[in-house]
Formats: C-alpha cells, sequence, structure tokens
C-alpha cells in the first residue's frame, strides 16, 4: 500500500469519526430539557412541494401572516416537487445559525425523518404535515418534533360521497378519479368514499376508479376514455382533488354532458368556487370540503413556536396534541359563502388563532388524534 | 491488340433488352418498397389490437372513441414532428416540457383570462410561440456553436423553460380562461373528426412533404446518415441543424397552446408526462435513435399504437394498477412481431 493511499485512509477516519462527534453533540443540544428560545433568534422556515399550486400558495400566505404577526422572519423553502431539494434547502437555512420554527409539507413520507433529525440536531422546532410514515411518533423524538399535523381523508371521503350520492338521487354509477395511487391522502380519501356508499347509499356503484396522479391532464384523459366507456351511465365524477376535477370537468364538457353529471372534490380552490358562484353546468359540482394551506401552515408554525418559546411542553401534552387530526368541513352550494369569509381575512383569521390557540380555533380545532387507519376493508 | 478484342466481343453479344428492363423493374419495386415492411407490420400489430380490443368492449369501436382517441393522439404526434426532425439527424430534444410550460403560460397569460389582463388577441399566439422558437434556437446555437451534446443543451433549456414558465406563472390563482369558444375549440368535431386532430394531421402532412421534397429535408437525412460525408459535399449542416432546433421548439410551444386551451387554463407543469408518450412514439414508429433513417408518418403511427394501447385497456377494465405492466408487455409484443421479418438484415441491436 502506498503512502498517499494510506494518508487517505488516516484522513478518512478521521473525518467521519469528526463528523460523528459532531453529530452527538449537536443531537444533545436538541434535548426535551433544553431552554426556550429567545423570540428575537428564531427564524420560521416554512417549506412547500411548490409555489404554483394553489394549496400550496396559501401554505406560504399563512407562514408570512403568522410571521408578521409575531415579528419573526419567514425563509420560504420551494422543494421544486423534489425531496432533495427540500432537504437540501432546509439543512442549508439551519446552518445559518439561527433557531429555526419550522412548517414543513413533506414531499414524501420518507422525507420527514431526515428533516426531523436535522432539525432536532441543530436545536430547532418542527411541525410536520399531512406525510410522515406511521411509525415515526413525535412523543419518541423528544421535543423538537413538536407534532404532526393532517386533516382526516377519510371524513374529507365520506363528506364528498354523501354530497354526490344524495345529488344524483342516492342510485347509479359513478367514477372515481384518485391521485398518486401509494398517496397516504389519495388513499384515505378513497377509503371514505367506499365507507361511506357501502355504509349509507348501497345504490351507489363506482363503475371505475381510475387513479390519475394529482394531474388535471391525466384526469381529463381518464375521463375522456371513460366516457367512451360508460356513456350516460355517468351520473357522478368523484375526484380526490380539485386540480383534476378541473381536467374532469373539462371532458364532460367537450361531451355535452355537463349539465347532466354531478361532481364533487376535496380542496375548494379559486377556479372551483368560480365555477360553484357562477352554477357552471347546471350547478355541476355540488359538494366540497373546505380545509385551506394558510390555516394549515399558520397552526404547524404556531404549534412549533409555542414549544420553541417554552409556552408548552410538548413532552406533557395529550397524544391527540402530538399526532393530530383538524376538522374538515363540508361545502355546498347553499353554504359556501360561510367559508368563504375566512379567505378574504387571512389576518384576521390569524389573530384569532393566536387568541386561541391552535388545537381550539375555528373552522378547523383539532378532532382526533393520529394514526389515521383505513380499514382493510375499504383499501 | 485487347482492344480489337473487346470491341469484336461487344459486338458478337446479343443484349437481351426485355430482361434487363425486367430487372430494373424488379430493383424500382424493391426499392419503391424498401423500408415499408416494417410501419405495414406496425399497422398489423394496431389492427389487430383494435380487433381485441373491439371485441373485449363493442364500445371501443365506435366513432365516439376513435374521436377520443384521435384527440388523445394529437398533441403528443404535434410534439412527435419535431421530435422526429430532430432525431433524424442524430440529435435529441428533452426540452419539450418545459418549452411547453413557458408557451402555454404565457399563452393562457396573454389571452382573456381570470387573473384580468387585457386579450392581446393574434399577440397570444404569436409571443408564445417567439418564444418557443427562441428557446429551441438557443438550443441549437448551442448544440453547433458550442459543440455541446444535445442531449445536455435541451436537458438544460428543459429546465429553462419551466423556470420561465414559474416565473411568468407566479404565485396568484390558477389562470383559467375565460373565453368558452378558445376552451371548446380543440375537442370541437369538424368533418367528423376533433379539430385539434386536423391541426396535427395537416402539421403531419407539411412536414413529410419538407422532408420528401426539399433541399432542407434532404440534407437532414443526408446529416443523419453520414455528417462527415453531408460536410463534404459542402451541405449547410449548421443551418440546417438550428432551423430543425427551433422547428421542433415551435411544434412543442403550439402543443403548450393547445394543451392549455384543452384544460381551459394552465399552470407551469402542463406540459408534464409528454416527453415519455413522445420519444418512445418516434422510436416505436421506426425512426432510428441513430439518425437518417424514419419519417412522420412511422411516428404518427407510433403515437396512435400507444394511444389506441392506453385507451383500449381502459375500455377493456384492466385494473390500473396492472395496467402499466400489460401495457408495457403489449408493446413489446407488438414491435417484436413488427419488426420480425426485418429481423435478418444486418440489423444489430446494441
Amino acid at each position: 500500500m502506498s503512502l498517499s493511499s494510506k494518508l487517505t485512509k488516516v484522513v478518512s477516519v478521521a473525518a467521519a469519526a469528526t463528523l460523528l462527534l459532531a453529530g452527538c453533540t449537536s443531537t444533545a443540544g436538541g434535548s426535551s430539557n433544553a431552554a426556550p428560545l429567545k423570540k428575537e433568534d428564531l427564524v420560521f422556515v416554512c417549506s412547500v412541494i411548490n409555489t404554483t399550486n394553489p394549496y400550496f400558495a396559501a401554505n406560504i400566505e399563512g407562514c408570512q401572516t403568522l410571521g408578521d404577526k409575531l415579528g419573526i422572519p419567514v425563509e420560504i423553502v420551494d422543494a421544486q416537487g423534489s425531496s432533495q431539494t427540500e432537504i437540501s434547502k432546509i439543512q442549508a437555512i439551519l446552518a445559518k445559525g439561527k433557531k429555526a420554527v419550522v412548517f414543513v409539507n413533506t414531499v414524501a413520507s420518507s422525507d420527514a425523518p431526515v428533516i426531523v433529525d436535522a432539525v432536532k440536531a441543530a436545536g430547532g422546532y418542527v411541525t410536520i404535515w399531512w406525510n410522515k410514515p406511521d411509525e415515526l411518533n413525535p412523543a419518541d423524538i423528544g421535543n423538537n418534533f413538536v407534532a404532526f399535523q393532517k386533516h382526516s381523508g377519510v371524513d374529507s371521503g365520506k363528506c364528498t360521497a354523501s354530497m354526490l350520492s344524495k345529488a344524483i338521487g342516492e342510485e347509479g354509477g359513478i367514477i372515481a378519479l384518485p391521485g398518486v395511487e401509494d398517496s397516504t391522502t389519495s388513499q384515505t380519501r378513497v377509503a371514505g368514499l367506499k365507507e361511506e356508499l357501502a355504509t349509507n347509499f348501497p345504490n351507489v356503484k363506482v363503475l371505475d376508479i381510475r387513479p390519475s396522479n394529482w394531474d388535471p391532464q391525466l384526469a381529463y384523459k381518464n375521463s375522456k376514455d371513460l366516457i367512451a366507456k360508460y356513456g350516460d351511465q355517468i351520473k357522478g365524477v368523484w375526484t380526490a382533488d380539485d386540480g383534476m376535477q378541473i381536467g374532469a370537468m373539462q371532458a364532460f364538457e367537450e361531451a355535452g354532458l355537463l349539465d347532466k353529471v354531478k361532481f364533487v372534490s376535496d380542496g375548494l380552490y379559486p377556479p372551483t368556487v368560480e365555477a360553484m358562484k357562477a352554477h357552471k353546468g347546471n350547478d355541476a359540482i355540488v359538494g366540497e370540503t373546505f380545509h385551506r394551506g394558510y390555516m394549515a401552515s399558520a397552526i404547524g408554525l404556531y404549534t412549533a413556536y409555542l414549544a420553541a418559546t417554552g409556552e408548552i411542553d410538548p413532552s406533557t401534552l395529550p397524544a391527540e396534541k402530538r399526532d393530530s387530526m383538524f376538522k374538515i368541513s363540508c361545502v355546498t352550494p347553499d353554504n359556501i359563502d360561510e367559508f368563504l369569509k375566512w379567505d378574504g381575512d387571512v389576518a384576521g383569521w390569524v389573530d384569532t388563532l393566536i387568541a386561541n390557540g391552535p388545537w381550539d380555533t375555528d373552522p378547523v380545532p383539532l378532532v382526533a388524534g393520529g394514526p389515521e387507519v383505513i380499514k382493510p376493508e375499504y383499501k | 491488340m485487347a482492344t480489337t478484342k473487346t470491341s469484336e466481343s461487344t459486338a458478337n453479344v446479343k443484349v437481351d433488352t426485355a430482361a434487363i428492363r425486367a430487372r430494373e423493374q424488379v430493383t424500382a419495386r424493391r426499392v419503391m418498397f424498401a423500408g415499408s415492411g416494417e410501419p405495414l407490420a406496425l399497422i398489423g400489430a394496431m389492427v389487430v389490437l383494435i380487433i381485441i380490443f373491439s371485441i373485449l368492449n363493442p364500445r371501443f369501436a365506435t366513432i365516439e372513441n376513435l374521436q377520443n382517441v384521435l384527440n388523445q393522439a394529437s398533441l403528443p404526434l404535434i410534439i412527435g414532428l419535431g421530435a422526429t426532425l430532430v432525431i433524424l439527424i442524430g440529435s435529441i430534444d428533452l426540452s419539450v416540457e418545459g418549452v411547453m410550460g413557458a408557451a402555454g403560460v404565457a399563452f393562457v397569460l396573454l389571452s382573456a383570462n381570470s387573473r384580468g389582463g387585457q386579450d392581446m388577441g393574434i399577440w397570444a399566439w404569436i409571443l408564445p410561440l417567439a418564444l418557443a422558437a427562441a428557446l429551441g434556437a438557443t438550443s441549437g446555437l448551442i448544440y453547433t456553436m458550442l459543440r455541446v451534446p444535445s442531449f445536455i443543451v435541451t436537458l438544460g433549456m428543459w429546465f429553462v423553460g419551466f423556470g420561465i414558465a414559474t416565473i411568468l406563472y407566479g404565485t396568484d390563482a390558477y389562470p383559467e380562461l375565460t373565453d368558452d369558444t378558445v376552451t371548446l375549440w380543440a375537442a370541437k368535431i369538424n368533418f367528423g373528426l376533433p379539430n385539434v386532430f386536423w391541426v396535427a394531421a395537416i402539421f403531419t402532412v407539411i412536414v413529410a412533404l419538407v422532408i420528401r421534397y426539399t433541399r432542407f429535408g434532404r440534407v437532414a437525412l443526408a446529416v443523419g446518415n453520414n455528417e462527415e460525408i453531408a460536410r463534404s459535399n459542402g451541405m449547410p449542416i449548421i443551418k440546417n441543424k438550428i432551423f430543425i432546433f427551433i422547428v421542433a421548439g415551435l411544434f412543442s410551444g403550439l402543443a403548450g397552446i393547445l394543451a392549455t386551451m384543452q384544460m381551459g387554463g394552465t399552470s407551469n407543469h402542463i406540459g408534464d408526462g409528454y416527453l415519455f408518450i413522445t420519444i418512445p412514439a418516434v422510436v416505436i414508429g421506426g425512426t432510428s435513435l441513430g439518425g437518417g433513417k424514419g419519417g412522420v408518418f412511422r411516428t404518427a403511427i407510433g403515437v396512435l399504437l400507444l394511444t389506441i394501447l392506453n385507451n383500449g385497456l381502459v375500455l377493456a377494465g384492466v385494473s390500473p394498477s396492472y395496467q402499466s405492466a400489460v401495457s408495457g408487455a403489449i408493446l413489446v409484443v407488438a414491435i417484436v412481431a413488427a419488426a420480425w421479418p426485418q429481423r435478418g438484415r444486418l440489423r444489430i441491436a446494441k
């Protein structure tokens, strides 16, 4: 073995040992007994999957509004749909030195442990929204992983299934367009749809289920194929989000069927609101769910902020406040205005959040603890 | 002496002109049909698929479903025209999705849309197409002048295009086209077929004629076949390559605009997924990735084969979980069957 290769080995071992020690030291800094952080040392980090989807854009709005109210600077992380980008950008912000209070809408479930470890090692506090592996429990990690939060997908599916079934007279065929097949969010919404139909609307039949990957164009194509296959047997269309509903409605409009078919979906995006208000296609959209990106991010960040400043001690919180599900509301054309009022005054809503705390603010109070379980028969 | 012998023997041989003519005719016929075996076999495979799908679900063979299939095949075909030209010169264009996004977002923002702003009329078409052409020209210039492989340049331009789309899109609400005549135009049926298909068909014929009958087309084929020989013959290679990338950009831009019209609005992701329908379709059609061999009618067959396959599987009720695997398996069988008669002709597969 040459001298240079020996030297390389020695240097590599030394470097690895240094990294290991550094890791141990900084992890110790993030223990649950850490002293409360000062407000002026904090930075809010708001990580979203991309910045163009209306939901993620609303996530950013929520972070910025809360940051303005509390006088804390906000750093936005645009993951550009990539777990790698998301993790490396978060790590870069953590390395800047300020103590990070982090909200992450994770690109994939598997990102959560990596992000949680990095934030904990840097002595920050994080709340994860929507996606994490079931076995990753905040209570097991310590105070730095303050909470995991989401809205129930099963409730969303039940709510939309019920409204669609009633709108088509409780009998006939419907088609379902879920999101990406292995997405937990999509799976739970589909499970809610199946459970509601099996329990309360046995005469409503799902003709076909075609995953459309949250992609409006794929939903458009699948809808066109299903129209060719089933024609006027289709009385209703269930989509797992409003983006896909846009594609599906376009396909039915082109086939001249928009005013004969009813639609439900999740999200109440701006184009959906406009279509409902304009009574598009003989009131084609009969049901939606209400939950908002700005509410999710503000609740998530505020929970982490309370932990960082010592106003709450996560280790003493009940299980449902560490792994939480917040209320999702069913929206019809008749009650839509009750919900849209929040969108017109995001700053006002954030005031109510600060006044009432993360678990008791209308219209999205805490309703249950996680993890959300899908019954095997509805998988 | 030798010269005298030769001239004597020539004079003594009776020339059988009828036999020579017959041989010439056979050769001419062979040349005429050379290369048509593979496309014909692919069409045969397509017919078999159509028959099987029609038996599995009678609704497959209806006029409505034909219109549906042609509607779905149109955008991949339009992009495929540019992709075929690029592949014919032995290059590749990966920028398709980024260029579509940039042109699509520019189009919706310059048209009457839900975000407000003025309807720019014809400029809503011209400016996005100019942007797409500029992206194509940039790829072409970097590829030819700086001699960077087209794979790398166009991969970069994919993200440049996507970046432009993202900046133009901003963070405001999803912009929708507010004029229903625009949003329903693409799928509207004229002379029995959707408008968007007529657009694709007309451009296919134009590009086929250009490749067959113009100097531009012949230079492209010569470059793909053997660039060194083409260059030593004084052909305008660089100009030809740059122009082809501009044309490919224009087709991607047009597809971005038409996709936006179909969706009634757009995001920067409007082009997502199109690259990996188009390039396989071009190659399945028989255009060689090495360049110099192929054409747009072959691409049309490739696009139709893929579209029919996906549509047929949905109508046949194949579970979505199995669809991708089944679709891949059928495709491999169809291509092997189509290429079987040509297997002996020194087509070495690497």
